[in-house]
């Protein structure tokens, strides 16, 4: 299994250890104390400002019905270009291993954590940009 | 005399003629030259040589919620204490009262303390513009061409800054700014300014490539007494970090198509707190409204 070289080990420290606070609107409304790991099918990688947006379909994921889902990334274009997205990352049709934190009103939302894509087992995070060795994710 | 003009229109001609003294009348002394920006010299430009090396992009540092120097909240007036422990209160409930969700200007100084974007330094002859990167890259003009602040200025999300050099450090002095600009600790969390916020920074190069900014926010309405907050900056050189155009209000869209075929953008739901949702997810499922 290859990792993505924007893996930064260190990254996922951070991610559970650094306070919620992100560009444009804080992830409060994210529940990072029910996380959720589910098999999806990508839809779209909305590269937009002031956060991107992964949309995947899914089968039903526990109480929640199937349907699509948007997973907000914590931050612009502009920053996860300097991680080492890009806006092809993912593609649709894409099947992957998304990892998130549920928005606590139940609707089928959450952060983006990670995702694994299952046909080449890359792995692609929001993490740190490169060069701010504290920098928490966002 | 055959021909009369109204007298209405007389006055309509006489106020549109006399509109450009009118104006000036509240700039100027009376007789003075209208105010210009001079053209520059080539010693103007090449001035900007000697000037230390603001140039490039910079990355905000550690994001600390209290910045580095400062571990202490604002120190709010008794009347707003309890609304600012409130707002933090319902953030660490998972209910953040965005701030910014309406993609307004920040505005300082939390374009400072809250950004998580880039931002860079274009100087020119007689000012410093700043440029971040959102907000469709929303920019700051600083004068440092000696002028003073204009006597009645237009109020505005980043204010009129005026600036000067002493040694390493860009002093920026800056009024008039709308008093619905938050003053926050968090994204969630702010108060407005309320009026006659006064914000002075100081931009000091700490190294080869790395700044530290040092504001002090006197906003006498909300604050018991001025705040000071600091953020530490990282130049980058690599043109992977060039500014890029990042519009605020682009998130709340998905790409369509018309009936037409044509390219259009389709609007997002979004919860209380700015989350984009699936448009079918507009609505709180009855299933789990209890568990709000």
């Amino acid at each position: 299994m290859t990792r993505a070289p924007l893996l930064l080990a260190a990254s996922l420290a951070l991610a559970s250890a650094a306070q919620p606070a992100f560009a444009h609107h804080s992830f409060a409304m994210f529940d990072p104390s029910k996380p959720l790991q589910f098999e999806a099918t990508v839809q779209s990688l909305q590269w937009t400002a002031p956060h991107a947006v992964v949309w995947v379909q899914a089968g039903p994921v526990g109480t929640y019905g199937a349907g699509l889902w948007s997973l907000e990334l914590p931050t612009s274009p502009a920053n996860l270009a300097k991680m080492g997205w890009n806006r092809n990352s993912v593609k649709a049709g894409d099947k992957v291993v998304v990892s998130i934190n549920p928005i606590r009103d139940g609707r089928r939302a959450g952060q983006f954590k990670k995702l694994t894509i299952l046909a080449t087992g890359q792995v692609l995070e929001a993490g740190n940009i490169p060069g701010l060795a504290v920098q928490p994710p966002k | 005399m055959t021909r009369t003009t109204p007298r209405p229109l007389l006055a309509a001609l006489w106020l549109a003629l006399a509109a450009p003294s009118l104006a000036q009348a509240a700039g100027p002394a009376p007789g003075a030259a209208e105010p210009v920006n001079p053209k520059p010299t080539r010693a103007d430009w090449i001035a900007i040589a000697d000037q230390p090396d603001l140039s490039g992009v910079w990355t905000p540092g550690p994001l600390d919620k209290y910045p580095p120097g400062n571990t202490t909240e604002p120190k709010w007036l008794p009347a707003i204490k309890p609304i600012y422990e409130r707002l933090k209160q319902l953030d660490a409930e998972g209910r953040p009262q965005n701030i910014w969700v309406d993609c307004l200007p920040e505005g300082l100084p939390s374009s400072w303390t809250q950004t998580l974007n880039s931002l860079e330094f274009l100087p020119t002859p007689g000012r410093i513009t700043i440029l971040g990167e959102l907000d469709g890259n929303r920019q700051r003009r600083v004068w440092i061409d000696g002028r003073p602040h204009p006597a009645d200025p237009d109020p505005s999300f980043s204010g009129h800054s005026i600036g000067h050099w002493e040694g390493q450090t860009l002093v920026i002095d800056t009024i008039a700014f709308l008093p619905q600009v938050y003053i926050s600790t968090a994204q969630g969390v702010g108060i407005p300014n309320n009026g006659d916020m006064h914000v002075v920074e100081r931009i000091t190069l700490t190294g080869p490539d790395s700044a530290r900014v040092d504001l002090v926010v006197d906003a006498p309405h909300v604050l018991a007494e001025p705040w000071k907050a600091s953020r530490t900056l990282i130049r980058h050189r690599e043109r992977s970090f060039d500014l890029a155009e990042s519009s605020c209000r682009q998130g709340d869209f998905l790409e369509g198509r018309d009936k037409d075929g044509l390219a259009i953008w389709v609007p997002l739901p979004k919860d209380d707190g700015g989350a984009r949702l699936p448009l079918d997810q507009a609505a709180i499922p009855a299933s789990k409204e209890q568990k709000r």
